[in-house]
């Protein structure tokens, strides 16, 4: 038999709609603190949530967050439908940006967000097909980090 | 602007930023926040990291979006005409030292 996760929940993400972003990773917070996961380690998901979010509400047009819970990890998956990411290397050193003024004054877009997502989980994978969009899968293990 | 539902909450240190990339990368659990940046962003980024509470400087506007939001995550907000220099010596000079635990909270 195939193995199932714990749980598996999908939280979606409309592209510019800045009132609401940061919604779809509160409910990622709340969903893993009622199974149970260690505050330490959600707190780590729900910071690369966050900034996740952020990035498909400032860059893309729709998305989603998938939320696989199981028994060693939580696997996340943050797909979004938009312009892509041209340079992926580019993109991940810190301070590179291609966000908006209207990022900025919401006090993201400064080049910050995925450095912190990739220092936040365990494993990280981005992939990306310009003009269509990009796809980030998170992988957290679920004992507390023993580094800071 | 949106009270504290204790007055016994304890303060682990100060972060001060308006950049929210910077909070959530850098903000010990149990801050102090103090920023310019008036909007429910800031709340939501505060109770992701487990923020005491928010002080908005220079008496800036805040909007009904960023109280509900405070409500909603239960983040008090407080606001003050001070400069976020003036405010970070104050804060300093009471003894509100940077990730320090069992500091408590300044009245």
């Amino acid at each position: 038999m195939e193995p199932t996760p714990l749980c598996h929940h999908e939280f979606p993400i409309l592209g510019r709609a800045y009132f609401l972003g940061g919604r779809a990773s509160t409910s990622v917070k709340r969903v893993l603190g009622e199974v149970g996961v260690d505050p330490e380690v959600i707190q780590r998901i729900c910071v690369a949530c966050y900034e996740a979010e952020m990035n498909v509400v400032l860059h893309a047009r729709s998305g989603h967050i998938t939320l696989e819970v199981w028994d060693d990890r939580v696997e996340v998956a943050v797909v979004d439908q938009g312009p892509g990411i041209e340079n992926i290397t580019l993109a991940l050193q810190p301070g590179w940006s291609s966000a908006s003024e209207e990022a900025r004054s919401l006090g993201f877009g400064a080049g910050m967000g995925l450095p912190n997502i990739r220092a936040q989980a365990d494993d990280m994978q981005l992939d990306s097909v310009k003009g269509q969009g990009a796809t980030m899968h998170l992988v957290f293990r679920r004992e507390a980090a023993a580094d800071e | 602007m949106v009270p504290a539902l204790s007055q016994e909450a304890e303060l682990g240190g100060c972060f001060v930023a308006d950049l929210m990339s910077d909070v959530l990368a850098f903000a010990r659990e149990g801050s102090l926040l103090l920023t310019g940046l008036t909007t429910d962003q800031t709340i939501r980024t505060a109770a992701v990291k487990r923020l005491t509470a928010v002080v908005v400087i220079q008496g800036k506007q805040i909007g009904s979006d960023m109280i509900e939001a405070a409500r909603d995550e239960g983040i008090p907000i407080y606001r003050t005409p001070l400069s976020k220099y003036e405010a970070c010596g104050l804060l300093m000079q009471a003894g509100l030292r940077p990730y320090r635990k069992g500091v408590t909270c300044l009245q």
